[in-house]
């Protein structure tokens, strides 16, 4: 056994399985108060990645600043997080709020519709070419964990604790605060909720941009580890994205956390032992395995069929 | 008269809810038989552990004697048991008569080939079920004929959707017929009638019906028994008197107090 | 349960009155193409399929041009996928996202028995029905998930399905197959295949690009023949009856879960044989022709059309079509822009008095601002306008700057921030508002979208659905659906 090589295959399922993690909560989010399935959600992945480009690229040449490493990741992130926040909130205002009552295809169909909008709007605002994360001009690539066989960069330690302090906060968030507590009885039942006085619009608002500022953090995750940024990248991380929303369960957050590593880790056992062309498919396979033998995910709850 | 319906010891738990508990129930040939109780008795789910929407945990139900369990709901309608719904589902946005003959599926045979071919089996099975619907939805009177039949089913006022769900239910070619609150929702005119039509679809359809409901008047003019249920136990049995009057019922329906009382 | 609300002056929903009138509110359907869809509603469905076939079957006569006959033959392609489409999303309400891939494995599986890759050189009608009765099996195995899944997973499924399709077409060209030392190409990979066989039926081979419209419009007419028998049987109401409830198709004795196979069969059927014909037309097949971009046009198609009506998604995907090839070109892009522009106004516009003073606010609002740009900066006006008919006409009235991209891209974002605003605003303020964003527009379709119609073709089909899914989400043609929840 290569430890090196599993080491490194640990590590990189770790970080793309955080990337996941936050990607799959905010479908888990949004489905479990509107019960939809948020198809753009992978394209404002891809939008905060790019809008972490700009605020790098803006640093690096633009502005010309020289500027604390950590104070301009941090900036990128925030920057990406309330960007795709934003978004998020006016997908949700203009394409889903007026189809809330509509068959329930219509809403999906409208996603696909956002979903390849943004995507080619990015085509056309960016170009087709992959950008890239000129991150080396600012961090020593080379420090971070040497010990042994491990070795693991200071990006991806970076990116994992911060994927994991977000992660614990909006656990905090869902189950200490009051917007919390109204998220949670929204998801229970909505019209339940309104009656008890619960801005039923507020919360999905609030949800929506959450779910969205996760998504674009994990877009600047990604460019911070992998450097590539382009149009396409957000609809197969988008689609894995909701693959591990629904092994955990759909409607479940610590689900969405748990499904999200497992599908990280699995693509990147599966790149490194079996297949590097055909990862994707091993990992739909799952997918559908998964689906067929227990539809309602490692954690979710079986719904009871209400007449 | 003969068992046609009888469910022995069925009980059925969602999570930690017990709603139905070892119930015991029958219906005879050409009875018409009333289940009441309060909201959340465990009458509804009765209704879709009958047709099998959910698989009883416990007990078995038998239909003419042969068991229902482990069939799928639209194999359990084949066999005989059709129902309406307490809460209307129609296919909103098809004709009426179309809503009438697509119930009509498990009785006709034509497969895709045949349909494309337009065969004359087909064909004469296209006539049958059209004119089968234009009968079931002649039951009612003027109310569903001429020119609703072409009109979607979302444009029928409350009272026309449930019958509409009667002659929908009955096209199946049922001789079980469960209705699931047919008086909800409707005047005290529309109540009157459709008591007298529970009772014609007996004596001119010949079914055998088994129906939940909540006024007190529907259920003494049709019923020849009565049913009450409580949290999922049958807590009385028999003519409408007996039941209504039965001390047990009373505090159920009013609660401890009022019993006492009275 | 919650009563659809009526019309506020009109009688209610329901009432014997409103049911009667429902004629009536049907007729005003159309707008001002009223008379035309009422006259086209007499005739009877063959006569009108009749129509279409004859006067398509007439376009070599009319334009000699093999590129005018091309895009025939490609509309009516586009048709039978649409009609295949609408089988599974139209009336039996499953969101197939899946669907492109069946018409690629057509494509592929007609290109490996009918050409050079392997030596097969079946028959034709062998190699078709092979196909036919494989996308078919295909179908059967992707809808088995949907006997457990119900509408987002069984979206998210065939999605995957749909991605699996395109790894596998771009990637098996070495395989390694126990049998066989070293990798074999099966695929063809990125470059896919060629010199595939044309369709010979019985001595006659399809040679020209004109024998291949004639025969896809054959198998057009035959497939909505057998469409439109299917819809008026047990199993087309059924199909419908699920789409509406599916417990209750259920338990009105409709199998439901054998229906959605068939439907889904149904819709993999036909959309492999307009694989076999499109594969033969090309002569060649490659994986980027199956990719998502075609998933979305064949669903505006059906959307825009309306979803469930066989004439509906017809009209739509001539529509699309159509439209899509003529962006091909600036000067017939620059025409269709302004064209849809004007018929949009005319039609939601009224009275007529605002929709002149808007008109005349638009040019003198250009020609104002190009006064301006010039004044302030002339390099934003001295960029090169993209040549063609009529583009003279809009030198002084649309900004083209030198640097069109960055100008243009920052126009992009305004306008779509515009366009969002005009559907919060209303009364007077949104009238003051369209006349920029019409010009916004304008300036962006000059400065970017002309530029790269490939782009562009996706935005505006992004776009076109989530318009149609608010606004008119039963298409051109389709009967506007009641949902009571």
């Amino acid at each position: 056994m290569d430890w090196d090589f599993f080491v490194q295959q640990l590590v990189n399922g770790l970080t793309l399985g955080s990337v996941y993690a936050l990607i799959a909560l905010g479908y888990t989010m949004v489905y479990g108060i509107l019960k939809l399935l948020n198809f753009a959600h992978g394209e404002v992945y891809m939008m905060g990645a790019f809008a972490g480009f700009g605020v790098l690229s803006l640093f690096g040449g633009a502005l010309g600043v020289t500027i604390n490493v950590v104070v301009l990741i941090g900036l990128m992130l925030a920057v990406a997080m309330i960007g795709t926040g934003f978004l998020g909130v006016a997908i949700e205002r203009f394409a889903y709020r007026p189809l809330r009552n509509a068959p329930r295809i219509a809403p999906l169909i409208s996603a696909l519709g956002v979903s390849f909008f943004l995507q080619s709007s990015a085509l056309l605002l960016f170009g087709a070419d992959f950008r890239s994360y000129e991150t080396y001009e600012y961090i020593d690539l080379a420090s971070g964990i040497h010990w042994g066989p491990l070795n693991i960069s200071v990006v991806r330690i970076a990116v994992i604790l911060t994927a994991f302090a977000l992660m614990f906060g909006l656990t905090l968030l869902v189950a200490r605060t009051r917007l919390g507590k109204a998220m949670r009885a929204t998801a229970f039942d909505r019209e339940a909720a309104a009656m008890q006085g619960i801005d039923v619009d507020r919360v999905i608002v609030a949800t929506f941009f959450i779910g969205s500022a996760l998504a674009g953090a994990a877009g600047v995750m990604v460019g911070l580890v992998f450097y590539k940024v382009y149009h396409l990248m957000g609809f197969l991380a988008g689609l894995k994205g909701f693959t591990a929303a629904v092994v955990g369960g759909i409607g479940s957050i610590p689900g969405a956390m748990l499904g999200g590593l497992l599908i990280g880790l699995s693509e990147a056992f599966i790149t490194g032992y079996v297949s590097s062309t055909f990862q994707d498919v091993f990992v739909f396979s799952i997918l559908i395995v998964l689906l067929l033998v227990r539809p309602s995910g490692l954690l979710g709850k079986a719904d009871i069929q209400k007449v | 008269m003969s068992r046609i319906l009888e469910l022995k010891g069925i009980s059925k738990a969602f999570g930690g809810l017990q709603v139905i508990d070892g119930l015991d129930l029958h219906v005879d040939e050409g009875e018409i038989v009333s289940v009441i109780g309060p909201n959340g008795a465990g009458k509804t789910t009765l209704f879709n552990l009958i047709t099998g929407v959910y698989q009883p945990d416990r007990g078995d139900i038998l239909l003419e004697g042969e068991s229902l369990l482990g069939l799928l709901p639209h194999k359990i309608t084949q066999r005989g048991v059709a129902r309406t719904f307490q809460t209307l589902r129609l296919f909103l946005n098809m004709t009426v008569k179309e809503n009438v003959m697509a119930a009509a599926y498990g009785r006709t045979r034509a497969g895709v080939v045949r349909s494309i071919l337009r065969t004359p089996g087909m064909r004469r099975e296209e006539r049958e079920i059209s004119a089968l619907a234009e009968e079931k939805l002649a039951f009612f009177g003027q109310r569903l004929m001429g020119y609703r039949w072409n009109q979607p089913a979302y444009s029928l006022s409350y009272a026309n959707r449930r019958r509409l769900e009667i002659a929908r239910a009955t096209a199946t070619g049922p001789r079980v017929l469960l209705l699931d609150e047919p008086a909800a929702g409707m005047n005290p005119k529309e109540t009157y009638e459709i008591t007298e039509l529970i009772a014609q679809l007996r004596t001119e359809g010949g079914y055998t019906i088994l129906v939940i409901e909540h006024d007190m008047h529907v259920v003494e003019g049709i019923s020849d028994r009565v049913v009450a249920l409580d949290h999922g136990i049958k807590i009385a049995e028999g003519t409408f008197e007996a039941v209504a009057t039965d001390p047990r019922v009373v505090e159920a329906y009013l609660g401890t107090k009022a019993a006492a009382t009275k | 349960m919650s009563e659809v609300e009526g019309t506020p002056e009109g009688p209610k929903i329901g009432v014997d009155e409103w049911v009667a009138r429902s004629e009536e509110r049907s007729g005003v359907r159309g707008g001002r193409l009223a008379p035309l869809y009422a006259r086209a509603e007499r005739l009877p469905w063959w006569a009108l399929l009749a129509a279409a076939v004859g006067v398509s079957a007439l376009v070599p006569f009319i334009s000699s041009s093999d590129y005018v006959i091309r895009v025939a033959v490609n509309t009516v392609l586009f048709a039978l996928l649409a009609l295949g489409l609408n089988v599974v999303v139209g009336w039996a309400g499953l969101l197939d996202l899946g669907f492109v891939a069946f018409y690629g494995f057509g494509a592929y599986l007609y290109a490996l028995l009918s050409s050079s890759q392997f030596d097969l050189h079946f028959p034709a009608l062998l190699s078709v029905s092979i196909v036919i009765v494989s996308s078919a099996l295909l179908g059967l195995l992707l809808g088995l998930p949907s006997r457990r899944l119900v509408g987002d997973y069984l979206a998210i499924v065939t999605l995957f399905f749909a991605q699996i399709y395109v790894v596998l077409a771009t990637n098996a060209d070495r395989i390694t197959l126990p049998w066989n030392d070293g990798p074999t190409d099966i695929s063809g990979g990125p470059n896919g295949i060629t010199d595939i066989d044309p369709i010979s039926i019985l001595g006659y081979e399809f040679g020209s690009t004109r024998s291949y419209l004639w025969l896809s419009l054959g198998v057009f007419a035959v497939v909505v023949v057998a469409l439109q028998f299917i819809n008026h049987s047990r199993t087309g109401r059924a199909w419908r009856a699920l789409r509406e409830d599916s417990l209750a198709a259920e338990l009105m004795s409709m199998p439901v879960n054998r229906l959605k196979l068939l439907a889904f069969m149904f819709g993999a059927a036909t959309a492999g044989l307009t694989g076999t014909i499109f594969a033969s037309v090309q002569l060649g097949v490659f994986p980027q022709n199956f990719d998502l971009p075609l998933l979305i046009t064949v669903y505006a198609m059906v959307i825009l059309g309306g979803a469930g009506s066989i004439p509906g998604v017809v009209i739509g995907a001539i529509t699309i079509n159509v439209s899509l090839e003529l962006l091909r070109e600036p000067a017939n892009a620059r025409l269709l822009f302004y064209v849809a522009i004007g018929l949009g106004l005319v039609t939601l516009v009224r009275p007529w008095r605002k929709l002149a003073a808007i008109c005349v606010g638009l040019v003198a609002f250009g020609i104002v601002a190009y006064q301006l740009a010039e004044w302030l900066r002339p390099a934003w006006v001295s960029g090169t306008i993209e040549g063609g008919r009529f583009a003279g006409l809009l030198d002084g009235w649309v900004i083209h700057p030198v640097d069109s991209t960055h100008l243009g891209n920052a126009g992009f974002i305004l306008l779509i921030v515009a366009v969002l605003a005009l559907t919060e605003l209303r009364g007077i303020w949104r009238s003051i508002l369209l006349v920029p964003t019409l010009y916004l527009a304008a300036f962006v379709w000059e400065n970017r979208l002309v530029v790269e119609p490939s782009v562009t073709r996706i935005l505006l089909l992004g776009a076109l659905l989530v318009v149609l899914m608010s606004w008119r989400p039963q298409g051109l043609l389709g009967t506007s659906r009641v949902e009571i929840v």
